[in-house]
């Protein structure tokens, strides 16, 4: 299997600038990344979705994703849903506090003690949204769950997960001379050739049922994506090849 | 429409993963709440990429000032593609590169050198608004 990005939740916090409970999401998601679960998140900031690249809108689909908003505009689940992926959970600031009773925060510059109690009572709801989804198994084809199973063992460095601008990998291929963007290929492609594998007919099979690991190849498709494949790797070899 | 010059919009990039996000939002808040707060409104880019209409509408009838902490340019990528214009766009590490000393440190909390570099951010914010309030302008940054 490729070494593609660790099993990890993502955190992606609206981080609105006006509101007091804007800057309890973001703080909220920083304390989850740098204290409470650090090994077992990542994060990226919410515009990359557009002014970043394939990779960056791959995010939702590769880590099943918590969105927190800090009102009822719900900037960072719609945004996230629209432009990679559904949110595996979502958490709305106004509608957490009016849950625990608590009074809304002042101040969006700096927390005031309601916004500080806001941050930890988020950040606490947040990590049990983080345990409960690494209990479940992700596809990342689908971008959904697919099943219930045992919790895994998280890996990481406490440090906060930031996947801004990394994203995940993704190459361009031409499918029957459409476009089509397919996440992990350039990781694919470097570990078969690692391994020693030499473009042929078994190796594009092999290709083939890795691609649909991490990718939607449509029914009826196998044939057009095997020719496209068998020619991007064969590329990707003599390129290789030529370098070395 | 030309933009409304009577006052300026700042949109700061308020990234999460890195230091100069939170530089770009420290930055932000001085200049809007502290040194020019009736001349200048903050805009929340969250809002921008969502295309919500009364942020959309701002960046589009005043000029902007972006401010970004990498060189991905969120900041100013959003307000350009929601139809603004944008003034100046400042780059934190632009600024942190003639302010050596200010090393910042923390994304939850700046320390002394990140607040100092927001503070030198926020200087040069103002200055870019001051020139648009009085009818120039500097160049955008790319």
């Amino acid at each position: 299997m490729p070494e593609l990005p660790g099993r990890k939740v993502g955190i992606v916090a609206c981080s609105g600038e006006e509101l007091a409970e804007g800057t309890v999401t973001r703080l909220a998601a920083l304390k989850v990344l740098e204290q409470l679960r650090p090994g077992e998140t990542v994060t990226i900031c919410l515009p990359l979705f557009l002014a970043g690249g394939e990779g960056d809108r791959a995010f939702a689909r590769f880590y099943p994703t918590i969105a927190l908003d800090g009102c009822e505009k719900r900037c960072a689940a719609r945004a996230t849903e629209q432009f990679s992926g559904k949110p595996a959970a979502s958490v709305v600031v106004t509608d957490l506090l009016a849950e625990h009773g608590l009074d809304r925060p002042q101040g969006a510059r700096r927390p005031d003690q309601s916004g500080r109690q806001a941050v930890d009572v988020t950040a606490d709801r947040v990590a049990d949204l983080v345990d409960d989804l690494l209990g479940g198994q992700w596809s990342r084809r689908s971008g959904s769950f697919v099943e219930t199973a045992p919790a895994t063992t998280a890996e990481g460095t406490p440090q906060v997960g930031c996947a801004c601008g990394s994203g995940i990998p993704v190459q361009t291929v031409a499918v029957d001379g459409q476009a089509v963007s397919l996440a992990a290929l350039p990781l694919i492609f470097e570990q078969f050739h690692g391994a020693g594998k030499a473009p042929g007919a078994d190796v594009t099979r092999e290709l083939l049922e890795t691609v649909k690991i991490y990718n939607d190849v449509p029914a009826g498709t196998d044939e057009a994506y095997a020719a496209a494949l068998a020619r991007e790797y064969a590329a990707f070899c003599g390129q290789a090849e030529s370098r070395s | 429409m030309s933009p409304d010059e009577s006052k300026v919009v700042v949109v700061p990039c308020s990234g999460i993963g890195k230091t100069y996000g939170t530089v770009s939002r420290e930055a932000a808040y001085e200049v809007t709440e502290d040194l020019r707060p009736g001349s200048t409104g903050l805009v929340a880019l969250s809002l921008l990429v969502l295309g919500d209409a009364d942020a959309r509408a701002a960046v589009q009838a005043h000029p902007a000032v972006t401010i970004d902490g990498c060189k991905l340019a969120c900041a100013a990528k959003m307000v350009q593609e929601s139809g603004g214009h944008v003034a100046q766009g400042i780059a934190v590490l632009d600024v942190y590169r003639r302010n050596r000393e200010l090393k910042p440190q923390g994304i939850a909390e700046l320390n002394e050198g990140g607040i100092l570099l927001a503070h030198a951010v926020a200087q040069e914010i103002t200055a870019v608004v001051d020139e648009v309030l009085a009818g120039e302008e500097g160049p955008t940054h790319a």
